[in-house]
This record gives structure tokens, C-alpha cells and sequence, in this order.
């Protein structure tokens, strides 16, 4: 058993250690392999479009993250009292948004904006008060990357409050709201902290799901570039150590990141087990 | 009088909150879908791109992507199962063997890869199955001639690669929260170990189960990467297709109607799974009883 | 060495030997530059001629911004001159790498792509002028360009109704790449080729991602034009194509590091990669099909949505310098239609067969034709190969 679980973690790792080690490759090509020097890192370091990957990246993952947890949550909290046929039709448009395919939303959602814009365009050309040189034209951008990706990652946070609330203690509600709590009051202080778990929950999901999502980023990013783009794009280019260098990158961190959650969270319980 | 007021602003209250929700899947959701839907009954525009018509023919064109379905339909469902299989004995041993202070970090180490970027991970498999990865280690040994990358072969391995992690992770949950009495109980009760496994843990950790191959199958079922990376433009997937209706022969009423199919075949798909698994589940609780 | 010795001139045996010990990092960029002679116009332009290439270009550019962002195609440009340009500019490059003109027509119809230059092949302009994809150039913004020097035919399809949309990069042929340690026998034609991919090269040949070439090469089988958009004889293309599917490594439009690792032993190839790839590995060989395939020439052009247009203009102007072309040219190996560059090229290169094939071979060869880039069954049929 215990040979078993090494082999598997052997497997998930194995590929991994590799890119680490050609990251530190000393050669002009990633085909060959040549020890050992970290000039890529420097390379890396100093290239302006994988920096503004990884900054348009982190924008569009916190903005669908916190757009997705709000509207996720505020949802799951609406849909407790809604019954009847309209709880019918949103219960299904949730798992739909979750089922289908990204590379359906994607080609879907690109296919109508362009439609849409085409004839928007126009319209605003012709209507704008400064002339149509100065009229905005409305194009594919940030804006249409983090509403394609808080379609789903909002539809994943309503699942997980929902299941959250599900199980949670009505009577505190009550008894809150017996006490002449406002709704608000009860809101902060009894119903959040109880679904916070969740909440949270959804937050990561949400985040981690559009920082690493490519292909409906691929279809609906217009100019801009995300980190997944970078990276499809230098290897369509042909692979240089570079991009074992952007790896290894973002390993570090979420390695770091996750570490020092574990042992903020251990160094907690160790303080609440001694009062 | 309070009482009506009180209901009414209740009902503006859970209105207001479900606005943002309502207004993102009308518009993100509902109106593309029935874009692409409207487009699917159009016409390829000479240059490329759509132009309004309305024609059955992309429906019944769709046989000349029937490679790439059957491609999808038969490699996700193995590569769900493969997943399964391979997750299952170490979501075990994480719940039930695994000591308290390593399980931490061995879970910690299922979520990582998770952080690391999808296409750098598959990638890696590019140099380990290409020509001078393991068919070298083989030539040494003396197999010869082993081609593994651009083969069905190397997009099940990166498959598996890629979303192993996802399924460990739902099966764990429902095996960590099994009670271990039960196990001890079957064992005093005489049960072997097998029949204990097949009676006790199996159907107990059933949701997980479930999830964890929804969630890899679902996945699976829209794939572009794994197949662009590790199939060499030879093994298509329906998400290959996709992209190259769209990007390259700009097919636009073709590619939404390959779109739909998609869609309409997950759905039938997942209704027949979780049809099947509502009767086993029945029927397991009844041989419980 | 004395710096006299700089630019002796030098056998190409050298400079292929000077060449890759430069890539592999053993020797400088200064030293590799002096000893192959080729790059002396840049370390002249480093040093001693201010005002000529150098800090003229910068002065006329002002400020263009902090980028350009160029859609082009695979191992098609040298990143030294592209750091060069940055250096004196103050402009980063973005590269976008693709594999067909279908996959760069796909992407400006659907819009917001944030080209600012594009490398567009000569068939394919007339449809991006009648799709209003591209502006005409202001040719008054490129001072290098001087038509004078350019061959008639490379440079005449970036000219559409009289107006300059387009200006030369390279030219090249369409032919194929093999392995001669692999495959023992000596394919001299198209026929032989696509034979040999179902019999003796099964499992490793690889053919362009890239309807034009790859189905044109296939209708070269059955003797048809390369150009056809008939129905029948596209059919019969489509049979060949399904039959040998199974038989392919890969459908890429970089086929260089699967040739490379000896994955492939044989592929459909452009002039460029040919003589990179034999010139790194002799044992691989460029061929061009006796029935005839592609002659082509490749352009810069501007999309009609550029973002940073000052920056476009730098970007082309220096890149056609007949000097940094030069330098370009000795990277990537395709020819260029201009006259002043290829002066300063190295006899070995104006000499390799690879560059510069026989008269006879050129004859048979046909440009591509505007229609097949929009021609739906052409399209299908490729989709459906990849698909099937």
C-alpha cells in the first residue's frame, strides 16, 4: 500500500522534477540539455510580456474570484427562499454553466460578442455625441475574459454555499432574528461565519480555475495575453529553457503559499489547544 | 399590514440578490447558446465566418467529424476509469492507513500540481515520450523502434497525468468521512476484508466516487490540450475540431453545430451515467438493509 | 586572432562551424560576427558609422512606445536582430508563431489580435484587401524599402489596385525534408514521397498543418496543379491524405524538433528549416519534388487595426535594412528578393542549391493561388483529414 501511494507520487512528480532541473539548462535550446546555469532566470526575470501575463493573469483571477464569490454567495443565500419553478430553472442553469465545456463557452461566447460588437460599433459611431472618431469601440479584452470565467466559477460557488447552508443551524437564524437582529446583523454575524468555509472554498476554486484556464481565455482574450497564452505561445514558438523557468516559478510559489497556510493554520491550533 | 410589507421587501431583498447571477447566465450563458444555436442552421460566408440561412446541412455533415467523437467517447470514459482506478488505492490509504502528521503533507501534495500550470505539466510529457525520452531508455535495453508520442497511448498518459489529482481528491473526502467502526464491526462480524471493501467502503464512498468521474469525465468531454500537445494533430479530440472549425478553416455554422452535438451527447451521456449509478446505489442500500 | 583577420573570408564549412559554436554560446556574439564576415555591416554599425543604421534609426523613430507585437511563422527570424531593434528602439517584440495563413486570417476576422506587423505569403493579399483586414503602406515610413532593388515577380503581389500593401521578406520553395540515415532510398518527387510515407517511412513522416501546401503537394501525386479547387481532383487529394493518415508522425507546421530528434525521418518542408535543419545535421536533405509544388514569397504588412502604427513602420524598416536582413538571412537561410541584401550574403550562401535550387526545379514550380485560401472545400478537406 505504502510502495503503492510512493509509485503514484513518483508519477505526479516525476514530470515536474524534470522541468525543474532543465529550468537551470545553460544551453540556447530546451532540446538539449546543458548544466547547469540559471542565465535563463535572469532572461525570465527581465521579460516585459511574461511579467504582464503574469500581472493580466492575477487581475483576471482576483476580479472573476471576488466577482464569482459575491454573486456565488449572494445567490445561494437568495435561493434558500425561492421555490417553485424559478428554483427549478436556476438550479438548471447552474449545473448547465458547470457541464458545458469551455471550449464551448468559449467559441460560444466569442462568436456572440463578435456579433454583438459588430453591430454595436457601428451604432455607437454613429450615435456618439463627439464624432465618430472619438466614439469607444467596444472589443474582446479583460472585460470579456473575466465574464466568460465568473460564468462558471460563480455557478461552482453557488453549488458550494449551498451545500454549506444546507447543513448549517437554522435555529441560530431564528433565535438571531427573535433577538430583533436586523437581517444585515444576522447576516455578519451569525450566517457568514458559519458559510465562511465555503465562501473560501469558492474563492480558491475560483481563482485557481481562471489563472490556469487556457482555452476559454484562448477564444475570448482578444490582445491580451494570460499566462496559459504565454506559455501556448512560446511553446508553439519552440520551447527554450524559458518556459521550464516560468514553471518552476509557479511551483515555488504555490509551494510557498501553501506551506506557510499549513503552518499558519497548525501554529493556530497549537494556540487554540493551549487556551 | 407590517407583515405584507415585510414579505414584499423580503422578495425585493432575494430579487436584488439574484440580479448579478440572473443577468451573467442570461447573458453569458442563455444568449450565446442561442447564438451559436442560430448559427448552426447558417451558412459558411465565402470568405469564411457566418452568413444568415436556413439549412439542416451542418447537421447532417456532422458524420465527417464522427473520428472525433468517437476519439472523445471512447479515450475520456477510459481515461475517467484509468483515473478511478489508479486514484482509489491511495485516496484509501490517505483516509484510512496514512498516519495523522504525514497525511497533511501528502495531501498537500495531491493539491500542488494543481497550482502548477496545466499546459507546463503536460507539456513535460513532450520530452518524456518523445524520441529521446523513454524510447531511448527502451533502445538500451534493446526494444527498439517504440513510437509513444502523437499516439492515443500518449494522450491517455497525459490524460490520466492531468486529472489524477482531481479524482484523488473527491474519493478521499468521502472515504476520510466513513466510520471506521463500521470496518472494525464488518471484520468482528466475521466478513473478510474483501467482502468487508466491497459491502462497507465501497458503497459508502460512492459519492466521492461519483463526483470525482462526473467532474474528470465533464472535463475530458471539452479536452483541446492534452490531444494538441501529446497528439501531434493525429489524435483529435471534438475540442480539436472545435478550435480548428474556428481557427483555421472558419467554418463558423459548422463549428457551433459540432458545438451542439457536444453538448447534447454530455447530457445524454451524464443522464445515463448517473441513471445507472441511481440503480446501483438503490439497489446497494437495499442489500445493506 | 588580429582584428584584421575579421573579415577575411571564410569557407562555409567554417562559418557553419563558426555558426554553431556561436549558437551553443562558446564563442561571442563580437567574435562570431568578425570571423564569419557576414555580420561585419552590424559591427560597423555598432561602432563606427553613427548615423547611418543605428542611432539614425532611433533618432527617426522618436519615441514609439515600449512595444511592437509581429505575427509570423515558425524559426523565421533572428532573435538578435530583434534584440537589437529593442536595444535601439526602446520597443520589445511580442512573436506570435502560426502555421498556415488560414490560422493568421482566422484570427484578424474574429478581430482584436493586437498585430501590429504581420508576415502574410503572396496569395493571400488580394483577399485581406478585399476583407479590409490591412492597410496600404506609407512608403514615405520606410525608407529601406526601394523597389528598384527587388526582384519583379516577389515583389509584385503586395501591390493590389496600384496601392502597396505589403513589402518583401523572404522567398522560398515548398519542398521536403528527409533523414538520409533513416531512408535509404533516394524520393526525387512528390509521388515518391507520399509512397514512401505509406511504405518504408510509415509512422514517421510529418506534413504541414497547412491546407495549401499539404493538400497541393498531395494533388502533385496525381500530376493536377497545385493550385486545383477541383472538386474530383480535390477528392482524389482527400483519398491519398485519409490513406496515409494513419501512416503520419505528426500534422505540424514545425516539424524541426521532431526531425530533429529523429522522431521524423521525413516531412514537407520550406527552404528555411531545410537548410537549418542540414545545416546542423547533414545527414538531413532538402528536396524538391520533380512534378513541381510551391514557389511563394512572404511580406510584411500592417493590419488595418495596429495598435502601435509608429512602432510597425520602425519594425519593417529595420528589418528590410539590407544589412539586418542580411544578418537575418544567415539565421534562418530563406532568400531575399532584394538585391542589396543578397550582395552582402556569403558566397556559401549564395552558392547552397538549398537557397538557390536549379533553374529546371524552379520552372516547375507554381505560386499559390488567391482562391485556394478562401475555397471551402479546400478548407474542409484539411479539417477533415486532421479530423479523421
Amino acid at each position: 500500500m505504502r510502495l503503492y501511494a510512493a509509485a503514484i507520487y513518483l508519477f505526479l512528480y516525476g514530470p515536474i522534477a524534470l522541468i525543474v532541473v532543465f529550468s537551470f539548462n545553460a544551453g540556447r535550446h530546451a532540446a538539449s540539455f546543458e548544466c547547469c546555469g540559471t542565465s535563463w532566470y535572469g532572461r525570465t526575470f527581465n521579460n516585459q510580456f511574461l511579467l504582464e501575463a503574469l500581472y493580466t493573469s492575477l487581475l483576471v483571477a482576483g476580479t472573476t474570484a471576488i466577482l464569482a464569490t459575491i454573486m456565488g454567495t449572494m445567490a445561494a443565500l437568495a435561493l434558500q427562499r425561492v421555490r417553485g419553478p424559478l428554483r427549478v430553472v436556476y438550479d438548471a442553469m447552474t449545473y448547465i454553466a458547470i457541464i458545458i465545456p469551455g471550449i464551448v463557452i468559449g467559441i460560444a461566447t466569442l462568436v456572440a460578442l463578435v456579433t454583438a460588437f459588430d453591430a454595436i460599433n457601428p451604432l455607437l459611431a454613429a450615435l456618439w455625441p463627439g464624432g465618430a472618431k472619438a466614439a469607444p469601440q467596444l472589443g474582446l479584452g479583460y472585460a470579456s475574459v473575466i465574464a466568460a470565467h465568473t460564468l462558471f466559477t460563480m455557478a461552482l460557488v453557488i453549488v458550494i454555499v449551498r451545500a454549506r447552508i444546507q447543513g448549517m443551524d437554522r435555529s441560530l437564524i431564528e433565535a438571531s432574528a427573535d433577538l430583533y437582529a436586523t437581517p444585515w446583523r444576522t447576516f455578519r454575524q451569525v450566517t457568514l461565519p458559519q458559510i465562511f468555509p465555503a465562501v473560501m472554498a469558492g474563492f480558491l476554486l475560483s481563482f485557481t480555475f481562471s489563472f490556469d484556464d487556457f482555452i476559454i481565455a484562448f477564444f475570448v482574450a482578444g490582445s491580451k495575453t494570460t499566462l496559459p497564452i504565454y506559455i501556448f505561445s512560446s511553446i508553439r514558438r519552440g520551447i527554450t529553457p524559458e518556459t521550464n523557468v516560468i514553471a518552476t516559478l509557479v511551483l515555488g510559489v504555490s509551494l510557498t503559499l501553501l506551506i506557510s497556510a499549513q503552518l499558519l493554520m497548525r501554529r493556530r491550533a497549537g494556540a487554540a489547544g493551549s487556551n | 399590514m407590517m407583515k405584507r410589507a415585510g414579505i414584499r421587501s423580503g422578495n425585493g431583498v432575494t430579487a436584488m440578490l439574484l440580479l448579478p447571477t440572473t443577468l451573467w447566465f442570461l447573458l453569458l450563458l442563455v444568449m450565446p447558446l442561442v447564438v451559436i444555436l442560430v448559427f448552426s442552421f447558417g451558412e459558411r460566408a465565402p470568405a469564411g465566418g457566418y452568413q444568415a440561412a436556413f439549412t439542416f446541412e451542418q447537421y447532417l455533415n456532422l458524420p465527417a467529424r464522427l473520428k472525433a467523437f468517437t476519439n472523445t467517447l471512447t479515450l475520456a470514459p477510459l481515461g475517467t476509469l484509468i483515473c478511478v482506478l489508479m486514484a482509489y488505492p491511495l485516496a484509501y490509504y490517505l483516509a484510512v492507513r496514512a498516519g495523522e502528521r504525514v497525511k497533511v503533507m501528502l495531501l498537500v501534495l495531491v493539491i500542488v500540481p494543481f497550482w502548477t500550470s496545466f499546459l507546463i505539466r503536460t507539456y513535460a510529457w513532450i520530452y518524456i515520450l518523445g524520441g529521446r525520452g523513454i524510447p531511448q531508455l527502451l533502445e538500451l535495453v534493446g526494444i527498439e523502434d517504440v513510437r509513444l508520442i502523437n499516439t492515443p497511448t500518449a494522450v491517455l498518459i497525459g490524460i490520466v497525468y492531468g486529472y489524477l489529482p482531481l479524482m484523488i481528491f473527491p474519493i478521499y473526502v468521502s472515504l476520510e468521512k466513513l466510520d471506521k467502526r463500521l470496518l472494525e464491526a464488518s471484520g468482528d462480524l466475521g466478513a473478510s476484508p474483501w467482502r468487508t471493501f466491497l459491502q462497507v467502503t465501497l458503497p459508502l464512498s460512492a459519492p466521492g466516487l461519483v463526483t470525482g468521474s462526473l467532474l474528470v469525465f465533464i472535463l475530458l468531454m471539452g479536452e483541446y490540450l492534452i490531444p494538441a500537445l501529446l497528439g501531434g494533430g493525429k489524435v483529435f479530440f471534438v475540442g480539436n475540431a472545435l478550435v480548428d472549425l474556428f481557427l483555421q478553416s472558419r467554418n463558423w455554422p459548422y463549428g457551433s453545430a459540432v458545438a451542439i452535438g457536444l453538448v447534447a451527447i454530455m447530457m445524454v451521456a451524464i443522464a445515463i451515467y448517473l441513471a445507472m449509478v441511481g440503480r446501483q446505489q438503490a439497489r446497494d442500500d437495499v442489500s445493506l438493509v | 586572432m588580429s582584428r584584421n583577420d575579421d573579415n577575411a573570408p571564410i569557407s562555409a564549412k567554417e562559418f557553419i562551424n563558426e555558426l554553431w559554436r556561436y549558437k551553443n554560446g562558446s564563442v561571442s556574439r563580437r567574435h562570431f560576427l568578425g570571423v564569419t564576415g557576414l555580420g561585419a555591416a552590424t559591427a560597423v554599425m555598432a561602432t563606427a558609422m553613427p548615423g547611418l543604421v543605428g542611432s539614425g534609426r532611433a533618432r527617426a523613430a522618436g519615441n514609439i512606445g515600449d512595444r511592437v507585437s509581429i505575427a509570423t511563422w515558425p524559426n523565421y527570424y533572428s532573435q538578435d536582430n530583434y534584440d537589437a531593434f529593442t536595444k535601439e528602439s526602446g520597443a520589445n517584440i511580442q512573436i506570435s508563431v502560426f502555421g498556415s495563413n488560414e490560422e493568421m486570417l482566422a484570427k484578424l476576422q474574429a478581430g482584436g489580435t493586437g498585430w501590429d506587423v504581420f508576415v502574410p505569403t503572396n496569395y493571400t493579399i488580394s483577399t485581406y484587401v478585399d476583407l479590409d483586414l490591412i492597410q496600404p503602406l506609407d512608403l514615405s515610413r520606410l525608407p529601406n524599402f526601394d523597389e528598384k532593388h527587388y526582384i519583379k515577380r516577389f515583389i509584385e503581389p503586395g501591390t493590389v489596385n496600384g496601392k502597396v500593401y505589403a513589402v518583401p521578406k523572404n522567398w522560398g520553395t515548398t519542398g521536403f525534408v528527409l533523414n538520409r540515415n533513416k531512408i535509404t532510398s533516394n524520393p526525387t518527387t512528390w509521388k515518391e514521397f507520399w509512397d514512401l510515407a505509406k511504405g518504408e517511412a510509415s509512422s514517421r513522416v510529418m506534413v504541414h498543418d497547412y491546407q495549401l501546401t499539404t493538400i497541393g503537394n498531395a494533388l502533385k501525386y496525381f500530376g493536377y496543379s497545385f493550385n486545383s479547387i477541383d472538386p474530383k481532383e480535390l477528392g482524389d487529394a482527400e483519398k491519398l491524405l485519409l490513406e496515409v493518415k494513419p501512416h503520419l508522425f505528426a500534422i505540424n507546421s514545425d516539424y524541426q524538433p521532431g526531425m530533429r530528434s529523429g522522431d521524423a525521418w521525413m516531412s514537407i518542408a520550406w527552404t528555411g528549416d531545410g537548410l537549418q535543419l542540414n545545416r546542423d545535421m547533414p545527414e538531413i536533405d532538402y528536396v524538391l519534388g520533380q512534378e513541381g509544388g510551391e514557389l511563394w514569397s512572404d511580406f510584411y504588412a500592417i493590419p488595418k487595426e495596429a495598435p502601435h502604427l509608429d512602432a510597425a513602420y520602425a519594425l519593417i524598416n529595420f528589418l528590410i535594412d539590407p544589412k539586418v536582413n542580411a544578418a537575418e538571412v544567415a539565421v534562418h537561410g530563406y532568400p531575399v528578393p532584394d538585391n542589396r541584401t543578397t550582395a552582402l550574403l556569403p558566397k556559401e550562401m549564395t552558392d547552397n542549391p538549398i537557397m538557390y535550387p536549379a533553374q529546371e526545379l524552379l520552372n516547375a514550380l507554381e505560386f499559390g493561388a488567391a482562391v485556394t485560401l478562401t475555397d471551402p472545400l479546400r478548407a474542409e478537406i484539411m479539417a477533415r483529414f486532421k479530423a479523421a
